[in-house]
């Protein structure tokens, strides 16, 4: 097959061969830069790391070489009780920053998508929160909730529902609390704006016949807008699951992945392991396994709703 | 086995094409810009490196605040002496993690620059053992006039591998307007603070401001707990590792110790001995607490001194002085030996140029000017006799010098960093209440053993099973 003139063969029908194959040429011409930069800057990268995580490669540590090892950092992976943790703590700050940013983002869509006096102004202003830089918003919020000088001691003590501060950022538990909240805060508006969008793209005529037929407010929005706004959730929910899941900068300036490392993310523990550690091979591991979940993740989404993503289906 | 090989070329090959990815993709961009500063310096050296022209050694430091100026100003009066040498300074980061990382990444690629690098105390054995730093006993320095602590701490299998620069040791500042007397045990400690902070305390004082904490410290998750655990272990008559190596974290004294921190800011019913916000600290927090007067007593390094001393906006100024930090009977009071380190670069190409520059900088007048400018302690046991350094320093250097010669340095290991890494967790994890003491440290033994048992590092006399 490789023998045979012309590039392209088996793809296009013989007919007009010599036009159609300085065309095809042409076309991998086209295409070949824009493929050699893709094979060059994802695909090459990804096998080395893929080649780099099947070896013992630690840069500390010179003298034990750097041996293949096969699965054994998998299978360390699998059996390291921080990694499980950091995988757990992951995949809950996924499920509830998704969640309440999606069932406030709504929320939001469709306060500002009534019709009002100033209503550029409040979406634009909505969006304040998304542009700042996520590790200013975690400062923010770093300093919100510090014991001594925050205002939600202050304020909390002012009410009364403490005597003496509470120091968010040691209890395990608590420390949750700014960690999911700044995130909810900052991607929220993001979550509205492309819920906006969706809701912008329902025509009012279909309201108008809801309303013709009596149908309740209720019914109209069970019926008319969420069925119509699926496609925006779906964007909606892919764009923030897999942002949760390779959560970084947000946790490493609040917490630190502390106290000890009840928040630490899985991306956290991977920096940790590879760029902090320089545990080169076993890093690589950690990567390696990331990519195959949210790689995961995300065919799962176009398996399931890719669909209706797609504007084709029912 | 780790290679023992120190001398001549690193065993590692280069492995780090300049401009050509040669990373896994998350260390890329990391590895890309190191790559390129290697690239960037070496065009600069090569160019300054005319044939015949002076010999041009990289020293890497801090870019910023008073560190740089006084570097800076040593450096050009060593070039003025030297002129058949040139000094470029490189930029590095101040966090020590960060330093540490760029300096593995550069050693690993081989590089021959920068030419001498500045260490912490507990990386010399790593550098050492992995063959990335000179051993400078064939530049037959003058070892006898530096504390004996400090030297140690650079020697590896035997070997000098590193000049101590200045010296720091963990102690314990207290309030004199407050106290009779520097708390000598940890009861003494507790009573202390009972006494003076809180409701029950005396509204009106000596002269200073009322504390509303009692004894702070470096509790954040990071180097510094280790370095406190390690001197209110000592206190407890406790330790990391024993004097052969093995692990001994999980012993009874370190039990207590770590029972006795835990207990400091879980606190019942009256005021904590420490305040909880502690275990959020690092060394600036602490001290801001303290010169601001809310606190009674405080673990830090000696730096703290001439700020708390000197600085205008202090408000402990005239009221506070240091001592050893507290030990219980069957312990002693434990210093934790800190501080910075130069060493070479193995693969320079101009050693001897690069000791020249090691031997200026740890010279008397230059230990004493870094002591004027910018409150570091030199590591020459003899300046503390002198009326000098008093004068460098503002205060009395007499206290701090019984500290450092009791000083202990951190267990001496190649793999100091992960071991210290296992510790730092367990510990933070006893103490913000996700486990009692006793679990965490059997459990930090634990990993620290399987960890020693991998890389080949595990002492004779431990069992297989690490028991």
């Amino acid at each position: 097959m490789a023998d045979r003139p012309g590039p392209a063969a088996g793809t296009a029908p013989p007919r007009g061969g010599a036009i159609e194959a300085r065309e095809a040429r042409l076309a991998w011409g086209l295409v070949l830069p824009a493929l050699a930069t893709v094979l060059l800057v994802a695909l090459f990268p990804l096998a080395w790391t893929v080649w780099e995580s099947l070896h013992l490669h630690d840069l500390r540590m010179p003298w034990l070489g750097r041996p293949f090892v096969g699965l054994g950092n998998y299978a360390e992976a699998l059996g390291d009780p921080r990694f499980l943790q950091a995988m757990g703590h992951t995949l809950l700050f996924t499920v509830a920053t998704v969640a309440l940013e999606l069932g406030l983002g709504l929320v939001l869509a469709l306060a500002l998508n009534r019709a009002y006096r100033g209503r550029g102004l409040v979406r634009a202003a909505v969006l304040i929160p998304w542009a700042i830089p996520t590790v200013v918003a975690a400062l923010l919020w770093r300093f919100m909730f510090d014991a001594e000088a925050g205002i939600v001691n202050a304020v909390a003590m002012g009410a009364g529902f403490m005597d003496r501060p509470f120091v968010w950022f040691v209890e395990a538990g608590a420390a949750w609390v700014p960690v999911i909240l700044s995130d909810v805060w900052k991607m929220t508006p993001f979550v509205a704006l492309l819920l906006l969008a969706g809701l912008q793209n329902i025509d009012a005529s279909l309201y108008e016949a809801a309303r013709i037929d009596g149908a309740s407010a209720w019914r109209q929005f069970r019926h008319v807008t969420l069925p119509l706004l699926k496609p925006a959730i779906l964007v909606a929910l892919i764009f923030r699951t897999l942002d949760a899941f390779r959560v970084f900068d947000l946790i490493y300036v609040l917490t630190g992945g502390g106290p000890g490392t009840s928040t630490e993310p899985i991306a956290l523990y991977t920096f940790n392991s590879l760029l902090q550690n320089l545990r080169f091979g076993y890093g690589s591991a950690l990567s390696v396994l990331v990519f195959l979940v949210t790689f995961g993740l995300a065919l799962l989404y176009i398996r399931f709703l890719g669909a209706d993503l797609l504007g084709g289906g029912e | 086995m780790p290679g023992r090989r120190s001398a001549g070329p690193s065993p590692v090959p280069p492995r780090h094409p300049r401009g050509r990815p040669a990373a896994p993709a998350a260390a890329v961009s990391a590895a890309a810009v190191s790559a390129l500063c290697v690239a960037a310096v070496a065009l600069a050296g090569c160019r300054a490196e005319a044939p015949g022209g002076p010999a041009v050694v990289t020293f890497p430091g801090s870019a910023v605040g008073a560190e740089a100026v006084v570097l800076r100003r040593q450096l050009e009066r060593f070039m003025e002496a030297r002129p058949d040498i040139r000094v470029i300074s490189r930029p590095t980061p101040d966090a020590a993690d960060q330093r540490h990382q760029l300096y593995v990444q550069w050693l690993n690629a081989g590089a021959s620059t920068p030419d001498i690098l500045q260490l912490d105390v507990v990386w010399t054995p790593e550098f050492a053992a992995a063959g990335w730093i000179l051993p400078l006993d064939r530049f037959a320095p003058d070892t006898a006039a530096f504390f004996p602590a400090t030297i140690a701490a650079n020697r590896w299998d035997g070997t000098l591998f590193a000049l101590p620069w200045f010296v720091d040791v963990g102690m314990l500042y207290w309030r004199t307007d407050l106290l009779d007397a520097a708390p000598r045990s940890f009861a003494e400690v507790e009573r202390a603070v009972a006494r003076h902070v809180g409701a029950t305390a005396p509204p009106d004082t000596a002269g200073g401001p009322v504390p509303r904490y009692g004894f702070v410290w470096q509790g954040a998750r990071y180097e510094g707990l280790v370095t406190v655990f390690q001197e209110i272990a000592g206190g407890f008559g406790g330790r990391i590792l024993d004097e052969r190596g093995r692990v001994a974290v999980d012993e009874e004294p370190a039990i207590r110790a770590l029972t006795w921190m835990r207990d400091a800011v879980a606190g019942g019913a009256g005021p904590r001995v420490s305040p909880r916000t502690t275990l959020t600290w690092h060394e600036e927090e602490a001290r801001f607490a303290f010169q601001n007067g809310q606190a009674l007593l405080m673990r830090n390094w000696p730096y703290a001194v001439s700020l708390l001393a000197t600085d205008p906006d202090s408000r402990v100024r005239g009221h506070f002085a240091i001592a050893p930090m507290p030990a219980a009977p069957g312990g002693e009071p434990t210093a934790a030996l800190g501080g910075s380190q130069l060493a070479i670069n193995a693969r320079t190409e101009h050693p001897e140029a690069a000791w020249a520059v090691l031997e200026y900088l740890t010279r008397p007048e230059q230990m004493l000017e870094r002591a004027a400018l910018v409150g570091q302690y030199p590591t020459r046991e003899v300046l503390y006799g002198e009326p000098e350094l008093a004068e460098a320093l503002g205060v009395d250097p007499a206290p701090v010098r019984e500290i450092i010669a009791r000083a202990r340095p951190r267990p001496v290991s190649p793999v100091y960093t992960q071991l210290s890494e296992i510790l730092q967790i367990r510990l933070h994890r006893a103490l913000t209440g996700q486990a009692e003491p006793a679990d965490a440290l059997a459990d930090a033994a634990r990993e620290m053993r399987a960890f020693l048992r991998k890389v080949g590092l595990a002492p004779d006399g431990e069992g297989p099973d690490g028991g």
